[in-house]
């Protein structure tokens, strides 16, 4: 067959990307949406309807797969309920269309139509309605978060049929495939018929397996995907898939179905539903007002004249964009709504959401490495590997009377809201038992929970808003694998940063004592040593000054960078020993805090560079790497 | 500028970049591509590779863009 792809002009760029955007939105957030639309308007613009469908589905799945993946993030997926169902609902499209085309060989195009529009005013009716209904009753309970799950639900879940049963983590059961496999076929064949799939799909897993709301619409996401992409690679095989106009359509969906997904994190779960709901009784209006045309066509009433026939598709069109846009307004509104509350509350809650208690005028230090130790920032994981970090932090508080601020970050929700609130539950205690900790020994301690799906990045930023001057964070046990330093979050809390950082092993060799100042002449090394003079001064200890030559050539240069370091410390009234070594820096250094029995090395790091490569420096990483006591690492 | 905010802004940059110089690779062998697209049958591999790699960066796009706004989804800090 002869295919022509239409041309583009700039106006029908324009309306496809908006289209686009207003259906990314919805089926952001209800998991489908925007294709009803999108079909005819590409058949308006002269596309065939083959290649309408072909270049919709072509811009489908790689939007579904965007907003499952960002959905996934929230905690809302279930990705093997969704590639069981999507999997059956792929077979189930593929013995629908077969059928769609017997109607339209036995019956013609208005036959053919008049069924379509006939399923789709049937099947919406009743499953709109319900949704609706039940998005209604939510909306007016007094629990409005609490859904109930329906008898049929209940019913599925019993049911127990050896060796089919399958765990579904979105609702903690198991449930026979039997089940889903019906389900997703017969999603599948409305879908190949009616062309959205969701309205089948999601309220499908709601009420037959009970499947929470925001979890449905968000699993139905992949779901969309599969199905989306098996039907791409059909129409592709057979050369229909305008990948221009699909993706001008996905350049305006992915904006809209971003926006979608995260408005699902502000609303109540009735939201989803009601959204749902309106639009599909607004659609079924839509196909309603255009099964007189058909009628007419096939000669079971009075013809239509040409003009009314022509107003009825076009009031049929117009309201297939209404259902669209209001499905949009209502997501936008409930969008900027949640996100305005939710300001709100945290404003009432605290000065800044989520950060420590700033510092008091009063006790307005200066910004390290000059100043004293006042506000010492714990960042603990609650694994072994922090434990070496929470006892150093809570003696470093004790001894420079400084307030410990101890903080955790949690990963974003998993699926199942329950496991991430028994992590925060976990969490808070541990963090809790920190606090019993300092105030055994009179430290004052702050416990907070950031999130985020990169701790560093919280980190870092909690650092900052609440200006502290010493951030301690423990160190996987590395040993010789220097690498795994690398791209952990120490390392990037380090490069990343702008306070000072101790990083202290697992377990650090008891009785130390005295602290040792790595230099090499650099600004970095000058910086450190400032730090460590005024730590010297407040802590009463023993500071031994260590300079490494790389070979005998360069000792001289080695003794006058210390010598020069001496001399300052002196001038400000620090005795200060001095070590000069010959060998690779980092081995000399650990070499000289065992043999010294330094408790803390201090030292500088070259900065930010944004390579993750060469955020610390390596002399820095590799000593912060071996060291079996505390490293100090002074941000300049 | 918090490190968030920089990084969204950075990365915002960077995707939006790479997804222009895909659409204008788009348009300028736009004949081409519909070419190979029209032969259908193992051509298929070329709309789904495209579709795929658009995902990827204009999806990072998109969503690094309402995050440099601060459009981001609510989360539960204390």
């Amino acid at each position: 067959m002869d295919i022509n792809f239409i041309d583009l002009s700039a106006g029908s760029v324009i309306l496809l990307f908006l289209i686009g955007f207003v259906g990314g939105l919805v089926s952001g957030f209800i998991g489908s949406g925007g294709a009803f639309v999108l079909t005819p308007a590409m058949m308006n613009m002269g596309a065939t309807a083959i290649m309408a469908v072909a270049s919709n589905m072509a811009h489908k799945f790689p939007k579904a797969l965007v907003g499952a993946m960002k959905r996934h993030k929230f905690g809302q997926v279930d990705v093997k309920l969704g590639i069981v169902l999507g999997i059956s609902a792929e077979a189930g499209v593929l013995y629908g269309a077969g059928i769609q085309e017997m109607i339209r060989e036995s019956f013609g195009k208005a036959g053919s139509n008049l069924y379509v529009s006939s399923v789709f005013v049937v099947v919406l009716a009743i499953v709109g309605g319900y949704v609706l209904r039940d998005a209604l009753r939510m909306m007016r309970s007094d629990n409005p978060d609490s859904e109930k799950k329906t008898k049929i639900a209940e019913w599925v879940q019993s049911v127990h049929i050896p060796g089919t049963m399958m765990y579904f983590k979105s609702i903690d059961a198991k449930i026979s495939v039997l089940f889903t496999l019906p389900i997703g076929f017969a999603t599948g064949m409305l879908a190949a018929t009616i062309a959205v799939g969701g309205f089948i799909g999601v309220p499908a897993m709601m009420y037959i397996l009970g499947v929470p709301g925001l979890i449905a619409s968000a699993t139905e996401l992949v779901i969309a995907f599969i199905m989306g992409m098996g039907g791409t690679i059909k129409f592709a095989i057979a050369g229909y898939v305008d990948i221009r106009l699909a993706m001008i359509i996905l350049a305006g969906s992915l904006f809209g179905v971003q926006l979608g997904a995260i408005g699902t994190t502000y609303v109540k779960p009735y939201a989803v539903k009601i959204v749902m709901g309106v639009i599909m009784m607004i659609a079924l209006t839509s196909r309603l007002v255009v099964i007189p045309v058909y009628l007419s066509e096939l000669g079971q009433i009075e013809p239509l004249s040409e003009s009314t026939a022509s107003l009825l598709k076009d009031l049929s069109f117009g309201l297939l964009i209404f259902a669209l846009v209001t499905g949009a307004t209502i997501v936008f509104k409930a969008l900027i709504k949640g996100m305005r509350e939710h300001r709100e509350k945290m404003a009432a809650e605290h000065a800044v959401p989520g950060t420590f208690s700033p510092a008091s005028s009063e006790d307005a230090h200066q910004l390290s490495p000059t100043g004293r130790l006042e506000r010492v920032m714990l960042v603990t994981d609650g694994t072994e590997f922090s434990r070496g970090a929470v006892s150093q932090a809570i003696e470093l508080a004790r001894r420079c009377e400084a307030k410990l601020f101890a903080f955790s970050v949690m990963a974003n929700p998993e699926l199942g809201q329950e496991s991430h609130e028994l992590e925060k539950k976990t969490l808070s205690e541990r963090l809790g038992k920190v606090r019993e900790e300092a105030a055994a020994v009179g430290v004052d301690c702050e416990i907070l929970i950031g999130h985020g799906s990169e701790a560093y990045v919280d980190i870092v930023d909690q650092a900052d808003a609440s200006n502290m001057d010493v951030v301690v964070m423990g160190r996987r046990d590395t040993n010789d694998l220097v690498r795994t330093m690398l791209g952990s979050t120490t390392a990037k809390v380090i490069g990343h940063g702008h306070a000072n950082v101790l990083v202290v092993p697992r377990e650090t060799r008891d009785g130390g004592k005295g602290i040792l100042l790595p230099i090499d002449g650099s600004r970095y090394s000058e910086a450190a040593a400032v730090t460590a003079l005024n730590m010297v001064k407040q802590c009463d200890a023993p500071l031994t000054i260590v300079s490494v030559a790389l070979d005998e050539r360069l000792k001289d240069d080695a003794h006058a960078h210390a010598s020069q370091v001496q001399r300052a410390m002196a001038e400000a009234g620090v005795e200060a020993n001095v070590d000069i070594r010959v060998g690779r820096p980092d081995e000399a250094i650990t070499a000289a805090a065992a043999e010294h029995g330094a408790e803390l090395i201090v030292m500088g790091s070259h900065g930010r560079t944004g390579l993750d490569r060469l955020l610390v420096g390596s002399v820095s990483e590799r000593v912060i790497g071996h060291a079996d006591c505390p490293v100090l690492v002074v941000k300049l | 500028m918090s490190l968030e905010r920089k990084t969204a802004v950075k990365n915002t940059i960077i995707y939006g970049t790479i997804s222009v110089v895909l659409y204008s690779l788009l348009y300028t062998y736009e004949e081409k591509i519909l070419e190979l697209s029209r032969e259908g049958g193992w051509n298929f591999y070329v709309p789904m590779v495209i579709a795929f790699v658009f995902s990827i960066v204009h999806g990072n796009f998109t969503g690094q863009f309402w995050d440099m706004f601060g459009i981001k989804p609510k989360t539960t800090k204390k």
